[in-house]
């Protein structure tokens, strides 16, 4: 199985989070101004269209009055309210009364020139001399509503093209603001890859001169000096692994073989136990033996390494390191400062650091979970602070 | 039907008659008296009430100032037919009465319910 390449150069999840709540905002406001502008255009239509039908409307309301005149001065002779086939009509007085109507639609709204309801155009028109007595005229055609699907038509395929454009703007702006940020991330990656490259050679000669030497045959002054450079080393050799793996490791094939994990785990807590015997830390070992995982030597190695340093890096002098092994699971439990619990949603983020006084990247449990997640191991985290931190990674329940 | 019967039939009719006279006498009695003399009918005096006030509050209330005090100002017909006909003389009718017989002058005459 081959683990993502690159990166660091790549949107994080909590970058790809941030890209999906900025986008949904984004989304949101641009929708609500879409919708802003087309309601804009939708009332201008609808203002153009009803200025076209107040000349026709007005010339039908002429043709009413004229007739309701007549029916006015002939009243004791005729009482047929006038109807017409074009339109429909009703009268009010100036008390808004109605007098008499023929229209479809009974909500009337005296107080405007014009309007459309339900499918229908109202013209409200104010008489000067008070044909039985109507003060208010009101004219009612049908609306066919072409105009309506016309408009609809121009608003939905506008407002499309623009939330496309306003998204593509978006995800611009959002590129270009995280621009530098992704800057200083690749010049950190690339200035990791460049080091580890550099320090290969240097850490193995002095880690291979240290164990030639006989420390036993040198004074008890000189031993503590060699025994200070052989920690030193240590700790750089599980940093430098933890950067090659970090550069390089993630773009090699994993090789999966039969890991004896008792036998690892002991030699892994033994290669540590110089470091963690500067700091007088006791280990403790619980490790049920016969317990196998099918994994890349390298990989579980980098697991155990990093979460060992952890425990000894974090840990208080005179304390303890327990590691215990069972059938599904192992764990690194240390008494040391622990973290709070703010801080623990940040542990696996690549170059985050429970301790700036510690020394490190911050790359150690970022490759513990990309390495857990490649082989579908559980890391369970728990820590109290200044009471210590334990770790367990388990398999195959 | 006994004798008893006979009494409530009369006395009811007669209650009935009372009502209908009370009713049309305020209007009949003091309008039409004088106005079915004249050429111009109270139809034709009532549309043009309606035509300058147009609702039935604006109409009862401007011929009733008319009729409290008819002058060229409070009356609704025009220059030519006040030369014509002349103003009437102030109501001696009480508010109540002059009231009832206006409202009975609408209901006689009003637009309303008449259109078909």
């Amino acid at each position: 199985m081959l683990a993502s390449k690159n990166k660091a150069t790549n949107l994080y999840q909590a970058e790809r989070k941030t890209l999906f709540s900025f986008l949904l905002l984004y989304s949101f406001f641009s929708i609500v101004l879409l919708a802003i502008s087309g309601y804009l255009y939708y009332s201008l239509q609808k203002e153009l269209m009803l200025e076209g039908q107040v000349n026709k409307l007005q010339e039908d309301s002429y043709r009413l009055i004229s007739k309701l005149r007549y029916l006015h001065e002939h009243f004791e002779e005729d009482q047929t309210y006038p109807r017409f086939s074009t339109f429909r009509s009703a009268i009010y007085d100036s008390n808004k009364n109605l007098i008499f109507t023929t229209l479809n639609e009974e909500n009337v709204n005296l107080d405007k020139t014009i309007y459309t309801i339900n499918d229908n155009i109202h013209y409200v028109r104010l008489l000067e001399s008070y044909y039985l007595g109507a003060m208010y005229v009101v004219i009612e055609v049908k609306d066919d509503g072409q105009w309506f699907n016309y408009m609809k038509k121009e608003v939905v395929i506008y407002g499309i093209v623009l939330f496309v454009l306003l998204l593509l703007v978006g995800y611009y702006l959002f590129r270009m603001m995280l621009s530098p940020m992704r800057n200083s991330l690749s010049l950190l990656d690339r200035f990791i890859k460049d080091t580890t490259h550099e320090l290969n050679t240097p850490i193995s000669a002095i880690l291979t001169n240290i164990e030639m030497i006989d420390i036993e045959r040198l004074d008890p002054l000189l031993q503590k000096k060699i025994r200070r450079i052989d920690i030193a080393s240590r700790t750089i050799s599980n940093l430098y692994k933890d950067l090659t793996y970090a550069a390089l490791g993630n773009r090699v094939e994993s090789k999966d073989e039969d890991i004896d994990m008792y036998l690892l785990l002991k030699e892994r807590i033994e290669f540590f136990k110089v470091i963690s015997g500067a700091k007088n830390i006791n280990c403790i070992m619980d490790l049920k033996k016969g317990v196998h995982l099918q994994i890349d030597r390298t990989k579980i190695t980098r697991i155990i390494d990093n979460l060992l340093s952890n425990a000894i890096k974090y840990n208080k002098r005179s304390s303890f390191i327990k590691v215990t092994l069972r059938d599904t699971y192992f764990e690194v439990e240390d008494g040391g400062i622990g973290i709070n619990e703010e801080a623990l949603s940040d542990i696996f983020r690549r170059y985050s650091r429970f301790n700036k006084s510690e020394g490190g990247f911050g790359l150690g449990l970022n490759i513990v979970k990309a390495i857990a997640d490649e082989y579908d191991l559980h890391i369970e985290f728990s820590s109290k602070l200044g009471k210590g931190t334990k770790v367990r990674i388990s398999w195959g329940k | 039907m006994g004798k008893i019967g006979r009494i409530v039939l009369l006395v009811f009719i007669a209650v009935q008659l009372y009502a209908k006279t009370e009713k049309t006498d305020i209007y009949t009695e003091n309008c039409l008296q004088c106005h079915n003399q004249m050429s111009l009918t109270m139809q034709k005096i009532f549309m043009r009430y309606l035509l300058k006030y147009s609702s039935e509050v604006s109409v009862k209330q401007a011929l009733y100032d008319f009729l409290k005090d008819p002058n060229y100002f409070t009356s609704a017909l025009r220059k030519d037919q006040i030369a014509r006909y002349g103003l009437k003389n102030k109501t001696t009718l009480t508010d109540e009465q002059l009231r009832k017989a206006i409202d009975i002058y609408w209901e006689k005459y009003k637009v309303f319910g008449k259109l078909k």
